[in-house]
């Protein structure tokens, strides 16, 4: 149990890894997608299909972020109660809004499982016409706009956030407090750097 | 029960994008509604399926690229080349620079963290007080809201279904006041407390700043040329920007090296999460406001308070001070937007655009105002000064922006005349 439990800090910081390349060529893609979109439209032979495409990146992009973010402990929170807390109770708050954390993630997976409903798929044999009738449910049945896949393809990423949040939420229980617990400036330091006047 | 969940989800400083979802899934279990739950995920996903809100991340992308590739320096350098000489050059200076950051980084907190680093020792070294100097960088903060590319116009955008390129456009007249405002504030101040007199640079210098200065400049004029002339989506026109400071940067300015092109993408992705996801939870979210039923109590009560939409306005900039001292200002836009926008057109006949213009620039003064002023904290924290002493400097700047807010609430066509 306590080898498990000392893995998942690992196994968690290997998908932040992932989730960061995973970011970096969502974004490339983004800019790449609407600049395309510019090109194609000024030489008169516009592609339909680049606008739902470049929005589905950009979901991707911030669903996979937002997991990333529960592992780095980056969200913007209102601290004013907390920070005139002494030390010890902001240490036990800082543990019960892990707690909480991984308890909104677990609930996502839940409702995710819900939503897919993996078991009645199989139960219809992979058969999406059948899996409607058996379930009354038409995930499987409702298709993109223009990119000619069905939705259900683009609409795992809420699926895959969860679990990742959950795995996230999850190490961060595992490691202990976060390091410092300085809180507010979380925010400010993403655009910091080297302005040098 | 739902309002005390949210209450002790914030209070204990749960990231505010999980108080919106939590109170949500409260909400439901509380409520017993659970037919919600089974399209929770699917909503959490068509919260953020909108064209419009591509611009966030490709204008922060295009805000990182300028700041690597020394965009931002060179425009600071150029905008100087008209104040430096002036009484008070340096507060003018850096009111300019902090324009031009704020169009930018799309954040006034990291913004002021930026600039207060920055603009205040040496200002210190130019002779003025270190309260003066950090109150003049907090309040550059405030002109972020207005000045292309806003993130708070891209949100209010999106959340009132207005065009985003109009919101830009009804947002000029606001920020040519309030930019005019705070310049002339400086101008005043200078005279009554005797600023330093700044130093004109020399014909060679000038004419170095501007010619270094000279290509960073097609970055702004895409952005703000492509929208007014409607070549460009902002969506576009923010790729077509970040695009053109990558070139710049990289083959005008030789500063930007393609080997940091990874950590800028990923500082953008990231930065951009922190908005996306807050409006994807706050989708689920507003199923607690409409079923039940805030905003038809809170048009009742408004409504019986007065019909005239001019005092309509003023209690909500009112209300607005006071929420946007205690949350995030986007997070507040996104709370506020789907609950008073509906009462003020539909009740008062507001135009959707003088509403945005208004609402956003006041969010904004709450990170300068105690209990809860980020920004004010951050630029205490940086200069080395108590909040107060900076809150007693920023009251001016403060001020004005009350009755820049208030002109603007009384007379609509200041923000819609341009619209035509």
């Amino acid at each position: 149990m306590g080898a498990a439990l000392a893995l998942i800090p690992r196994i968690s910081n290997a998908l932040l890894r992932f989730e960061k390349r995973a970011a970096i060529a969502l974004a490339a893609s983004l800019l790449l997608l609407i600049l395309l979109n510019i090109v194609t439209r000024e030489l008169e032979s516009a592609l339909f299909w680049v606008d739902e495409l470049a929005i589905y990146t950009m979901i991707w992009m911030a669903l996979i972020g937002a997991s990333a973010m529960v592992r780095m402990r980056t969200g913007v929170a209102v601290t004013i109660v907390t920070d005139l807390l002494p030390l010890r109770p902001r240490q036990i708050l800082a543990r019960v809004v892990d707690a909480i954390l991984l308890a909104f993630a677990v609930a996502l997976v839940v409702l995710s499982w819900q939503w897919y409903d993996p078991i009645a798929l199989i139960r219809s044999g992979f058969d999406f016409d059948r899996f409607a009738e058996l379930t009354l449910k038409f995930i499987y049945s409702e298709p993109t706009n223009t990119i000619g896949i069905p939705k259900f393809w683009v609409w795992l990423a809420v699926p895959l956030m969860s679990v990742n949040m959950t795995v996230h939420a999850l190490a961060n229980l595992v490691d202990g407090l976060p390091s410092g617990l300085e809180s507010g400036a979380d925010t400010g330091q993403s655009a910091s750097q080297e302005l040098g006047l | 029960m739902t309002a005390a969940v949210f209450a002790f989800l914030l209070l204990v400083s749960v990231p505010i994008a999980f108080v919106l979802l939590g109170t949500a899934l409260a909400y439901i279990e509380i409520s017993g509604n659970e037919v919600l739950y089974q399209s929770f995920p699917q909503q959490l996903f068509s919260g953020i399926e909108k064209y419009g809100l591509m611009a966030i991340p490709l204008f922060m992308l295009a805000g990182e690229m300028m700041n690597r590739g020394g965009l931002i320096r060179r425009l600071i350098g150029l905008a100087s080349l008209f104040v430096s000489g002036l009484r008070g050059g340096l507060a003018y200076i850096n009111l300019l620079a902090n324009m031009m950051m704020a169009s930018i980084i799309g954040s006034a907190t990291a913004q002021i963290s930026v600039m207060t680093q920055a603009m205040v020792p040496e200002m210190e070294r130019a002779g003025y007080t270190r309260d003066f100097a950090a109150a003049t960088t907090a309040a550059g903060g405030l002109l972020s809201p207005i000045i292309p590319p806003s993130m708070l116009f891209v949100i209010f955008g999106v959340l009132g279904q207005i065009a985003i390129g109009d919101l830009f456009i009804a947002g000029i007249v606001p920020g040519l006041l309030l930019t005019g405002g705070f310049l002339l504030l400086v101008a005043v101040l200078g005279l009554v407390r005797d600023f330093p007199k700044g130093q004109w640079m020399t014909r060679r210098e000038a004419a170095r700043a501007a010619i270094r200065g000279l290509p960073s400049t097609t970055v702004p004029i895409i952005i703000v040329g492509g929208i007014l002339l409607g070549i460009f989506s902002p969506t576009e026109s923010a790729a077509a920007a970040a695009l053109a400071a990558l070139l710049i940067g990289r083959f005008v300015h030789k500063e930007l090296n393609l080997l940091d092109l990874p950590e800028i993408l990923l500082r953008t992705a990231f930065n951009s999460t922190l908005v996306l996801f807050l409006i994807a939870t706050a989708n689920v979210f507003g199923w607690v406001i409409i079923f039940e039923e805030v905003p038809q109590r809170l048009t009742l009560w408004l409504t019986e308070l007065s019909s005239d939409p001019f005092v309509f306005m003023l209690l909500v900039n009112a209300a607005l001070l006071v929420i946007g001292a205690f949350i995030d200002s986007i997070a507040a836009l996104i709370v506020v937007v789907p609950l008073l926008l509906p009462i003020a057109q539909t009740n008062y006949g507001i135009d959707p655009f003088h509403f945005g213009v208004v609402v956003c620039i006041n969010l904004v003064l709450g990170i300068l105002t105690p209990p809860v002023g980020t920004g004010l904290f951050i630029s205490a924290t940086l200069a080395g000064i108590s909040p107060g002493r900076i809150f007693i400097a920023l009251a001016p700047f403060l001020l004005v922006t009350v009755a820049v807010l208030v002109l603007l609430s009384w007379q609509p066509w200041l923000v819609t005349g341009v619209l035509g």
